[in-house]
């Protein structure tokens, strides 16, 4: 347990000391919000769909940026190596990865919410709880398999290409998922008919947590 | 261990081309005389190729799964050739099945494409085992394997997704059951046995590629270095 908060506050202390990134992050991600309200409108057809899709679709496309900095940055001052030295669990090494890529991706989530709410007049207090659960499940999936493909990638030229190419396909369920339960609560006001989608986002949480339990160790070693 | 192949290689990948293309011909043939169906006409005879390649598909990620899973238990090179190889007669089946889809698609739906569960579940398997290769062949180092087998793996996760997306997605257009005259049962069972026998002898031969490319890796490796300092021709 100490490892990985170790390992967490470590990479928030990486990003936390970098603003210039924490901004490109935010702005990104905005941007893409703007291009695509722009895209749908002025006139919207179906706001709740079309916002829910404008704001998973930013967040993923902004959060790869996130996934490779603290992998990056490791790289650079050796402090990858220096963190296997310790002897650490890998598994721990993970889970503390994990844990700073679902809070960074959270802090641009809630920096978009209000954004996408006021570009497509959508949503309002009595389901933003619900709203904040599906981001809860939605994220936790991203950060667990943005993780575990950032360190597959990590030796790998090119490597926000590639993945993207390897990142994106397999977080089409989730993706899913995630913009069809939004759409509900901001269209409905309920999540009843697309109730089904919730097991899916879990499904997809455990399953990334589980394979890097078994895959992560064999990712490490191999990408040293 | 200097990789050489076993004799009896050549012999049974002849016998199983010879096989392969013997029952293609006749799947074909067999395509050709069964009965055609009221509604679509001719064209439902695409479902002859169609489904056996989707199946074929299905059997080659599984293959790769599994390999990749018996690599990184044992670091025994011939596991990941074997993943690698049916990855890639896996694609050209996958290749095969969505372009046949969307002919189907067009005479039986009106539309060359249609985001229905199983079309979009198969495009995204199309894509990550794509992006497998893609990965593959960027990578120089000894890693290459042990990253391959990973993908091998989590990539799989998505083939339940495929088989299952009409039973657990409203909306498919996809039949969960078929009903089909025994003509046309014994002509769709031939064509699974022919690509079936096609993937096997297919992966013969790229498998013997493989042994060839580790032969050749390991005499460059097994070569006495060149003495430094001498001269250019």
């Amino acid at each position: 347990m100490r490892t990985i908060l170790a390992v967490t506050m470590k990479d928030l202390r990486l990003h936390a000391r970098d603003a210039r990134f924490l901004a490109t992050l935010a702005l990104f991600s905005a941007s893409l919000v703007l291009i695509l309200s722009v895209a749908f409108g002025p006139i919207f057809g179906d706001p709740a769909k079309e916002a829910s899709a404008t704001l998973w679709g930013a967040l993923f496309f902004a959060g790869v940026l996130g996934l490779t900095r603290a992998l990056d940055l490791e790289s650079e001052s050796g402090g990858g190596d220096a963190l296997r030295l310790t002897g650490a669990d890998p598994y721990a090494l993970y889970l503390g990865k994990t844990i700073a890529n679902f809070l960074l991706v959270s802090a641009d989530f809630l920096i978009l919410l209000p954004i996408v709410s006021i570009f497509f007049d959508v949503g309002n207090l009595r389901v933003l709880p619900g709203v904040l659960g599906v981001a809860a499940l939605g994220l936790v999936g991203y950060a667990a398999w943005g993780t575990l493909f950032a360190a597959l990638a990590r030796g790998i030229r090119a490597r926000e290409l590639l993945l993207s190419v390897v990142l994106f396909p397999s977080l089409v369920p989730l993706w899913i998922g995630a913009v069809k339960l939004t759409n509900a609560l901001w269209g409905d006001g309920t999540i009843d008919p697309v109730r089904d989608w919730i097991k899916v986002l879990a499904v997809m949480d455990v399953l990334g947590l589980a394979l890097a339990a078994f895959l992560y160790e064999l990712i490490q070693e191999a990408t040293e | 261990m200097n990789p050489t192949i076993p004799r009896w290689w050549s012999g049974l990948g002849k016998a199983l081309w010879a096989a392969a293309l013997a029952l293609v011909a006749i799947s074909f043939w067999m395509a050709s005389r069964a009965p055609i169906e009221v509604q679509m006409g001719p064209v439902q005879k695409i479902v002859y190729v169609h489904v056996p390649s989707a199946i074929a598909t299905l059997i080659a990620f599984g293959v790769t799964f599994a390999a990749s899973i018996a690599y990184l238990a044992t670091k025994d090179w011939r596991w990941d050739g074997l993943a690698a190889s049916s990855c890639e007669i896996g694609m050209v089946f996958a290749t095969v099945v969505m372009i046949t889809g969307p002919l189907w698609a067009r005479s039986a739906w009106n539309t060359w494409w249609t985001w229905e569960p199983r079309l979009t579940t198969f495009l995204i398997l199309w894509i990550l085992y794509a992006g497998y290769h893609v990965v593959r062949a960027s990578l120089r180092s000894e890693s290459r394997r042990t990253i391959s087998s990973v993908m091998g793996i989590v990539f799989f996760v998505n083939l339940p997704l495929v088989w299952k997306s009409i039973e657990w997605w409203r909306g498919s257009l996809h039949p969960k059951n078929v009903t089909m005259v025994p003509e046309m049962r014994v002509t769709l069972l031939v064509g699974m046995a022919a690509w079936m026998i096609f993937y096997a002898a297919a992966l013969l031969q790229r498998l013997r590629l493989e042994w060839h490319t580790e032969a050749r890796a390991f005499s460059d490796t097994a070569a006495p270095a060149p003495s430094e300092g001498r001269a250019q021709p």
